[in-house]
């Protein structure tokens, strides 16, 4: 039998408030016009690839996990930052993943994340399962309002059962209610009461139908359903033509952070695991040009189980100015000034050739000396010493570090200013010269702790190129427990 | 140890172009200004200079790469142009090439001009310097305001000093220079500011603010020099002399290492060091008559000052406060407004320092004119204090 080991979530610090969305667009009326709570915002240098690798650092964080079993890796995500390349690689880089694993990206539907997740639990191999979403929208739509960024990860196969799969079906429709065509910078949302009465109404009982017969189990064996559901009212209505009376709805989480779009369905797992003990059946289901549903039963291992969810969740930073989000998106053309009118030389040699130091964040450690550095080279950086060829593969990422020194520059360009930066001792020695990101950066001061994440570090609007590198970010914030 | 160049080479002459907004030239005109200036002074004809060093840091808003643009604009009489670059450190480094060569005797006359057209740019502050392909994978978008509000930063930590006296050291900095520039007619900034309008500027990276940043300028500097056999024959006395010059360069330790707290300059005091040795001076504080420093940033210079051993670690901003160096004061310092008023053309501000350090030694430096030094000191820094070049030149009468 299958199962999932450990659910690894993130999301971004801003949570836009519906009332500041409202301030700025409620004069257009409509479905601009209101709303409460707050939907996650990405930061400008946040998107599907970054948010993914975070989450599955998250996923990966658990004490019993061995990343090194990893035989594939799958990234889902609507909302793809290349045609090309891969995005499961810059993952799997990140990561640190063994060489003979398996990528793949999948896409195409918001179901792209569970139909991943129903692939990896139908077949033997572990695999990690990432799925990230960034939606762009068009400016003063319900779908704006209603969207937030975030990612979730699932890791299947290997580690500690903790949902063991029972079971579960993936139908197909070509019920399209929102489409985004190639070439075209934002979707566009059919009407609702079609996606009811026709998606949620007829194919999804069709779909629970279907899997609760594969399963061999009753309806009434449910005790939860995860299901994302834009429609106010709809969920309920969905359980009861399903038969599934004692089955509890685990929230949408639609005040705190928005529909996430391909992870959602698993960003809601996450959280709805919380009150559960073993034994428990959950229903996952998530409906987009047909359904899936996989039904689940919770392990023992839910007793020790945790999630940095709540954290995140607490952790956001609250945000009234709308403008930030269509900025931040690109969606709104706005004065850099020369000094952000600058190229990317992209020196795809010189990024492959580092590649496991600058994606992977891997310095070295000094056989001779024990002393740590980054980047890695060949003499080792210890003053005045001749140590030639002495480094042994160090990596940072999960290792963190303290601010030695900081600046918050109004002189240099910034999508948020001010830019900061500094210098960051490692713990454990050795240092570097690091960006300090998130929208509290400013706050950060000489010996505060931070740990490290993955973020765009370069962006060249006019060719579309944009590469990664690890950034400070307070420690505070969500800890991230050391993995491997 | 190498017994050094002390005394072993002379300054023949020396040039400067104003230094500003010089919208209306451009490298070639700024690097002719100063080179007539420095052919007038030395009374040779140009066809005895017989090799040449030119300093320029950005090709691509300057004049570009190699020593052709210099050999063109000056016209010089088929000789080999060396360009060099080593950030804001390359004037002193094109210096240090024309005086080895007139020490190894290769050739009996050199000559070494920095130059930067920098108000092509199309905005205030410097522009990115490019750094390969690798490094900005993973190095932070910095400025230099950015790298040295990092210094001010640790300099207080390091030394307790409570923010209101930081901001007033840096303050008196820039005031002190201030006053310094108002009457030289070539200086870029020409307006006396009070504590209070450093005090209440705009922030430009914490705690530096805009009156603590030096402003950027298109600029020439050059020096001719010469051996001192010939130098006595043409005439020059007083014989102002090279006495020694020490240029550090950091190895990463800094940047990569903990063990550098981010409040002083490693390279520099490293530099000073030898270049009081190679110059023969034990206490530069008595020693040194007048000193220009990198002041690209009020902290720098008063960090420098502790660096090169002019005042007790962790004391520069209280005797900056005093007056110590202030025009009048113990050791005067950029007394032609410095960096932070005469400007801070990239390539020429070594040779600046050094053009200041010979009128003064020389006995020509008019109004500005200091009683009688007889050493004189340039610190000329490029890069930021992680990672930078940092010499140390010492000039002095024979």
């Amino acid at each position: 039998m299958t199962y999932i080991s450990t659910i690894g979530t993130y999301l971004p610090r801003l949570r836009l408030s519906r009332s500041g969305m409202a301030a700025a667009l409620g004069w257009l009326g409509g479905s601009a016009a209101g709303g409460k709570g707050a939907r996650s915002l990405a930061f400008w240098d946040e998107d599907s690839i970054t948010m993914g690798v975070e989450a599955a650092r998250d996923c990966l964080s658990h004490p019993d996990v061995d990343p090194s079993a990893i035989r594939q890796l799958v990234f889902a995500s609507t909302t793809p930052v290349f045609h090309e390349p891969q995005h499961a690689s810059f993952l799997h880089a990140a990561l640190r993943l063994q060489d003979d694993c398996l990528t793949q990206d999948s896409g195409g539907t918001v179901r792209c994340g569970l139909l991943a997740l129903h692939q990896a639990l139908e077949q033997a191999a572990p695999a990690l399962v990432v799925a990230a979403d960034m939606p762009v929208t068009l400016a003063a739509s319900a779908a704006e309002a209603r969207s937030g960024d975030g990612a979730a990860a699932v890791l299947v196969g290997t580690g500690q059962p903790l949902l063991n799969y029972l079971g579960g079906v993936s139908i197909a429709a070509p019920l399209i209610d929102r489409y985004q065509a190639v070439g075209y910078a934002e979707g566009v949302e059919w009407e609702e009461r079609w996606l009811r009465e026709e998606g949620y109404m007829r194919l999804m009982p069709q779909a629970i139908a279907a899997a609760l017969h594969r399963c061999g189990l009753p309806a009434d064996a449910i005790d939860c359903v995860v299901m994302p559901c834009p429609i106010a009212g709809c969920a309920p209505a969905v359980l009861k033509a399903s038969g599934l009376h004692k089955a509890r709805l685990a929230s949408t989480l639609a005040l705190e952070t928005g529909d996430t779009g391909s992870g959602h369905a698993l960003l809601m797992l996450a959280h709805a695991l919380d009150g559960m003990k073993a034994g428990d059946t959950i229903l996952l289901a998530q409906l987009g040009q047909g359904a899936t549903v996989l039904i689940m039963q919770v392990q023992e291992a839910i007793a020790a189980h945790k999630t940095n969810l709540p954290a995140q969740l607490e952790n956001g930073i609250a945000e009234d100015n709308y403008l930030k989000l269509v900025m931040f998106r690109g969606q709104l053309a706005w004065d850099r000034g020369l000094r952000g009118r600058t190229s990317v030389n992209e020196a795809l040699s010189t990024s492959y050739r580092y590649h496991e130091t600058l994606l992977g964040f891997v310095g070295g450690r000094c056989r001779e000396t024990g002393q740590v550095q980054f980047p890695p080279s060949r003499l080792a950086a210890s003053g005045t010493g001749y140590y030639l060829d002495t480094l042994d593969a160090y990596p940072l990422a999960d290792i963190g570090g303290k601010v030695a020194t900081f600046t918050a520059d109004r002189l240099a360009f910034s999508r948020h200013p001010p830019n900061c930066y500094g210098l960051v001792d490692f713990n454990g020695g050795g240092r570097l010269m690091m960006d300090f990101t998130d929208p509290d950066a400013a706050s950060l001061e000489s010996d505060d702790p931070v740990r490290f994440v993955f973020r765009i570090k370069d962006l060249d609007e006019r060719t579309g190129f944009r590469r990664y590198f690890w950034k400070a970010v307070a420690a505070r914030t969500a800890p991230v427990s050391p993995s491997h | 140890m190498a017994s050094g160049i002390k005394d072993r080479v002379a300054v023949l002459s020396m040039g400067c172009s104003r230094f500003g907004e010089r919208w209306n030239v451009g490298q070639e005109e700024l690097m002719v200004e100063a080179y007539s200036e420095a052919l007038d002074r030395a009374g040779i004809d140009p066809k005895q200079i017989e090799a040449a060093w030119y300093s320029s840091h950005y090709d691509d808003i300057g004049a570009g790469k190699a020593g052709t643009p210099m050999a063109q604009a000056l016209r010089l009489p088929d000789i080999g142009v060396t360009r060099v670059e080593n950030f804001c450190a390359g004037g002193t480094e094109a210096f240090r090439g024309a005086v080895y060569a007139v020490a190894s005797g290769a050739a009996d006359i050199a000559l070494a001009m920095g130059v930067e057209k920098l108000k092509d740019t199309g905005f205030a502050g410097l522009p990115s310097a490019s750094r390969g392909t690798f490094a900005p994978m993973y190095l932070p978008t910095h400025t230099n305001p950015g790298n040295f509000a990092q210094l001010a930063q640790s300099y207080a930590a390091r030394h307790q000093i409570a923010r209101p006296d930081l901001k007033r050291a840096m303050a008196h900095t820039s005031v002190k220079s201030h006053a310094n520039a108002v009457d030289h007619p070539n200086a870029h900034l020409r307006k006396a500011l009070t504590m209070d309008q450093v005090l209440n500027a705009p922030m430009v990276a914490d705690p530096l603010g805009l009156f603590d940043c030096c402003p950027v300028s298109d600029g020439a500097a050059c020096a001719i020099v010469t051996t001192p056999d010939i130098a006595r024959a043409l005439g020059r006395v007083p014989m102002v002399t090279i006495k020694a010059i020490q240029l550090v360069t950091s190895n990463g330790w800094e940047a990569q290492q903990s063990g550098w707290d981010g409040s002083y300059f490693h390279t520099a005091r490293i530099a000073a060091k030898r270049a009081y040795h190679e110059a023969g001076i034990s206490d530069p504080r008595t020693a040194i008559g007048l000193a220009e420093l990198h002041d690209c940033f009020s902290i720098t210079e008063l960090v420098a000052l502790e660096d090169l051993g002019l005042c007790d670690e962790g004391q520069a901003w209280r005797h900056m406060l005093d007056g110590w160096f202030d025009r009048d004061g113990r050791i005067p310092c950029q007394v032609d407004g410095g960096l932070k008023c005469f400007g801070h053309p990239v390539g020429a501000s070594g040779l600046r320092m050094l053009y200041e350090c010979w009128l003064q030694l020389a006995g020509q430096a008019g109004g500005r004119q200091l009683a009688t030094p007889h050493f004189a000191l340039a610190h000329n820094l490029g890069g930021g204090p992680a990672q930078n070049v940092c010499s140390v030149a010492l000039l002095g009468t024979v």
